[in-house]
């Protein structure tokens, strides 16, 4: 009886009910399944993705922040070392030009007041020689006169003898000056 | 319950060894053709085991997927972590490999036809129950939804005309190639391809469950606890053999329909890819 009833059973045939059913459990296994679950599944994925993949990258980014700024401080401190080393060196130029201006000024200084003090020297032995002349001849020819005993009454005379007896003196001192030297 | 049961209530007390003369009935095609309990459908044969044994399948996979996808976080729990590497598992071994990073949109489809086609594969699983895939009906449809899914696809990336001369004259070949290639590209993409696509899947489930009801039958005939000692023994032995066969084929069958449910959406896939760009 079993064997008469599968020579009915057609395997092959397609139950337009079974298909039918199927088709929507399909639709309903779509629309809960593969538009609501499945993506809200994927969109965490998605979502740890990116946060795991942000970290990095602002880590990165952060790394490469700190290394520009520690270029730039390094950069800024080496310049303010050239900087001062340049100001150190010109301190250094200028105190020299300073101290040499200085020195060269009390030089023309001192040289100036030693010869305002030979000037003066000078001046005062040409002024001291005058007066010496002038009293030196009024000594001489009251001397003079009182050895030959008269008064020499020609001024002329008398002028003329005290001119020729000092420049014989002068002369002689000259000699002597010269001879010191 | 089943058909099984139902060809067993025929004869109740035939067993090996048995005082009643008679012979082993082996399961027959019949147990995939259960009894209607509403028949009086024309042109079918009614409303079913198969179609509550489909309810259970989508109810399954219905919780399964609200418990994987509800309160989800950034740091998963080991519930959301299974279903991620679900997710996962159909991008990096299905829609990847086949259709690379622009196939990633149909990753929610493939996971959804995925899960659907392993539980209608794993009712096969219930004691006396049948995989719903062990039907031409339910696969023939699977096959039919991705086969108008090729054809739609194909059409609005490649053109109308485009798509079909890329089926059937596959690009870079010699032109006198193609006398002997478009007949067998015709046949095989438009008419074989579907066919084998949705018997694949109902031949594997349906030899499995048959092959496991051949265990079951044998060993529930060769138990005999009434016949002299001896042969009770005898029978023991025999029905704890085909016991161990039936367990044995049971985790083998698991790996089937594992193995049937990847193998239908990862060709689904590979069908999509070629509507997707032309032949290489």
């Amino acid at each position: 009886m079993l064997v008469e009833l599968a020579a009915d059973y057609n395997i092959l045939r397609i139950d337009w009910v079974k298909f039918t059913f199927g088709a929507i459990a399909l639709a309903v296994v779509y629309f809960f399944v593969a538009r609501k679950a499945v993506p809200k599944v994927m969109a965490v994925l998605d979502e740890r993705h990116d946060a795991i993949e942000g970290g990095i990258e602002r880590a990165k980014r952060a790394e490469a922040e700190a290394e520009e700024i520690r270029q730039q401080y390094r950069e800024k401190l080496e310049e303010a070392h050239r900087e001062s080393a340049q100001e150190l060196e010109r301190a250094k130029e200028q105190r020299a030009a300073i101290i040499a201006e200085a020195r060269e000024e009390a030089q023309a200084e001192a040289r100036r007041i030693v010869e305002a003090a030979h000037a003066q020297i000078e001046a005062d032995r040409q002024q001291a020689m005058v007066q010496l002349r002038g009293e030196i001849g009024g000594l001489s020819a009251d001397l003079a006169g009182r050895i030959v005993g008269e008064t020499l009454s020609d001024s002329a005379v008398q002028n003329r003898v005290i001119d020729r007896f000092l420049d014989e003196l002068e002369q002689s001192q000259s000699t002597q000056q010269a001879e010191v030297r | 319950m089943s058909a099984d049961v139902r060809i067993l209530a025929a004869e109740p007390n035939c067993h090996l060894f048995g005082d009643n003369g008679c012979g082993f009935t082996p399961p027959t095609i019949g147990m995939f053709f259960p009894e209607p309990w509403f028949a009086n459908i024309p042109g079918s044969a009614g409303i079913d085991l198969y179609l509550v044994l489909l309810l259970v399948a989508v109810g399954a996979v219905l919780l399964l997927w609200s418990w994987f996808s509800k309160k989800l976080s950034l740091v998963p729990g080991r519930r959301q972590s299974v279903g991620e590497m679900l997710v996962l598992f159909i991008r990096d071994q299905i829609t990847r490999p086949t259709m690379g990073a622009k196939g990633d949109r149909f990753i929610p489809f493939m996971t959804g036809v995925f899960t659907l086609i392993l539980a209608m594969n794993f009712t096969g699983l219930i004691p006396g129950m049948l995989p719903v895939n062990s039907n031409l009906a339910f696969t023939a449809m699977f096959a039919g939804v991705i086969y108008v899914m090729t054809i739609v696809i194909g059409i609005r990336n490649q053109g109308g005309w485009g798509y079909f001369r890329n089926q059937i004259f596959p690009p870079g070949m010699p032109k006198a190639i193609y006398i002997l290639v478009t007949p067998i590209e015709i046949l095989s993409v438009f008419l074989i391809r579907p066919v084998t696509h949705a018997l694949r899947l109902f031949a594997t489930m349906f030899a499995g469950s048959l092959l496991l009801a051949v265990f079951a039958y044998g060993g529930w005939y060769m138990l005999n606890l009434t016949a002299e000692p001896l042969l009770v023994g005898v029978s023991l032995l025999f029905s704890g053999a085909a016991l161990f066969g039936y367990l044995a084929f049971f985790v083998f069958e698991i790996v089937i329909m594992l193995v049937q449910a990847f193998i239908f959406t990862l060709l689904a896939s590979l069908y999509i890819n070629q509507s997707l760009e032309a032949a290489h």
